[in-house]
């Protein structure tokens, strides 16, 4: 099992693109702006797509860390 | 509650009437209205979002976006993980994929499979198709109300046992299965165990966070959602040999161009029958009651069929001694109600179905079977209009009949 970051619950390593961003989204949907969300995806393109889509979609990347083969990104809704 | 939308005019088809009469529908275990809130859930996803949900596009992840929040619902309405919901084309494929996808999987560790007598031909047919394979499938037997006794399905298990299928409720006499208590001995012994819950998904609270449950069915239309989508929840750890082979789609669970609109729809249903469905059960049940309650008082030699008090909160069913179910139907129909019989008529002669004939009723009691089914959209006023024409239409087809209840000779002897 992977380890559990703080505030942390969307492990999407596995999970292929674009699932993993809309994973992500409905997770962000839930939250009230300003608050953040803690997901961890495969390196890689999903490393690349997820930010990007999040950013596309007005939400902001609050910073990225290689975690566990996977890449660790906290997102703060839009 | 709003108005059951009313399909068709029936009484059209053999030019006996002009003018569309009102009908009443009584027959939601069969199907149910698709309600407005799914429909407009689901244009969009025909008008706009109408991309391949395998495209990595924007039209693609739209489409993908309907199907995930649509998981998602259907998930909680179970108490289960989204991952845990894969889509299928009806609970029929789920039922199919259930049974053949576990056998496959399985094929290493046994080649048993243990049923009820009781099951949908969903059930029924694809474990007969795993018999011509090679599997040996043990039928456990129902009480008089159509009950499976736990302990007959334990004394049923061998080392060679890969999975019990047992229905949540019936969908013929409304009886409710101890699926819980099965479940529990199955886990104990280390057998899948799945059930067939189109009949109560959406009507009846379900946990699978707290039931023994690994694989479960359900059908969009029969909880107010379109036809042509159904999902099999596949519990964490159970692994299925897929049947329909091609693309990765449903995480290379279900091939095939994901149904997004019949999915979207099924979502919505899930959502709403999640927040309505104590309500729901609550109206339902009042006017069930008013039903078997009126139809007992005032048609005499009726037998109430399934169980007394473990039935669906929207099943009447009963066997009229002396009548032919689907005589009865017909009437009916004529009269303007939508109702069901558990008997189908083949060369002029009505054949009671298995689930009946189950119960250990008499051939000719089972024949005059007529099924019930209220939905959201019915009122006690629709409830009272049958009752007062079924008494009716009983006794005519009865006085018609050449094979008269043996009540009713001996009245006429007397």
């Amino acid at each position: 099992m992977p380890e559990k970051a703080p505030g942390c619950c969307l492990d999407l390593r596995g999970t292929p693109c674009p699932l993993n961003w809309v994973k992500t989204k409905l997770r962000l949907e839930e939250l009230e702006p300003g608050c953040r969300v803690e997901v961890i995806v495969d390196q890689g393109n999903p490393a690349r797509n997820v930010p990007r889509s999040a950013q596309m979609e007005g939400h902001k990347i609050v910073h990225m860390v290689s975690s566990n083969g996977g890449v660790r990104i906290c997102i703060e809704r839009g | 509650m709003e108005v059951t939308a009313q399909p068709g005019c029936p009484g059209e088809r053999d030019g006996a009437q002009g003018d569309c009469m009102e009908r009443v529908y009584f027959d939601h275990a069969a199907t149910t209205p698709v309600r407005p809130e799914v429909i407009q859930a689901m244009l969009p996803y025909y008008s706009h979002s109408w991309g391949n949900p395998s495209s990595l596009h924007g039209e693609g992840v739209a489409a993908l976006e309907g199907i995930e929040r649509a998981r998602q619902h259907v998930a909680d309405l179970l108490g289960a993980d989204s991952g845990e919901i894969v889509f299928t084309g009806s609970g029929t494929e789920a039922d199919n994929q259930a049974l053949i996808g576990a056998a496959h999987a399985l094929r290493e560790k046994g080649d048993h499979v243990i049923t009820s007598a009781v099951e949908h031909h969903a059930i029924h047919h694809t474990a007969a198709h795993l018999e011509t394979l090679g599997l040996r499938v043990t039928y456990v037997p129902v009480d008089d109300t159509g009950l499976v006794d736990p302990d007959a399905v334990r004394e049923a298990l061998t080392d060679r046992t890969i999975l019990v299928s047992i229905m949540h409720a019936n969908n013929e006499i409304g009886t409710i299965q101890p699926i819980a208590e099965i479940g529990a001995i199955c886990r104990q012994r280390g057998v899948l165990f799945h059930s067939d819950a189109v009949q109560t998904v959406g009507h009846v609270p379900i946990d699978v966070g707290h039931t023994d449950i690994d694989l479960l069915s359900l059908s969009a239309h029969k909880l107010y959602g379109p036809k042509g989508v159904g999902a099999l929840l596949v519990r964490k750890g159970v692994a299925l040999t897929s049947y329909l082979h091609g693309g990765g789609q449903e995480q290379g669970r279900r091939a095939s161009t994901e149904n997004v609109a019949g999915i979207v729809g099924l979502g919505e249903a899930a959502r709403l029958a999640r927040e309505e469905m104590a309500q729901e059960a609550a109206h339902t049940t009042a006017l069930r009651d008013g039903v078997i309650g009126g139809i007992l008082d005032r048609v005499p030699d009726v037998i109430l069929t399934g169980h007394p008090a473990r039935r669906l909160p929207n099943n009447a069913s009963f066997c009229v001694a002396g009548v032919e179910g689907e005589a009865l139907l017909l009437d009916l129909d004529q009269e303007g109600f939508a109702v069901s019989s558990g008997s189908a008529c083949t060369s002029g002669v009505s054949e009671p179905s298995h689930v009946l004939l189950s119960l250990g009723l008499p051939p000719d009691i089972a024949r005059g079977s007529i099924r019930i089914t209220v939905g959201r959209g019915n009122t006690v006023e629709e409830v009272d209009q049958l009752l007062q024409v079924l008494p009716g239409v009983a006794q005519r087809l009865r006085d018609m009949s050449p094979h008269r209840p043996a009540v009713a000779e001996r009245g006429h002897h007397a």
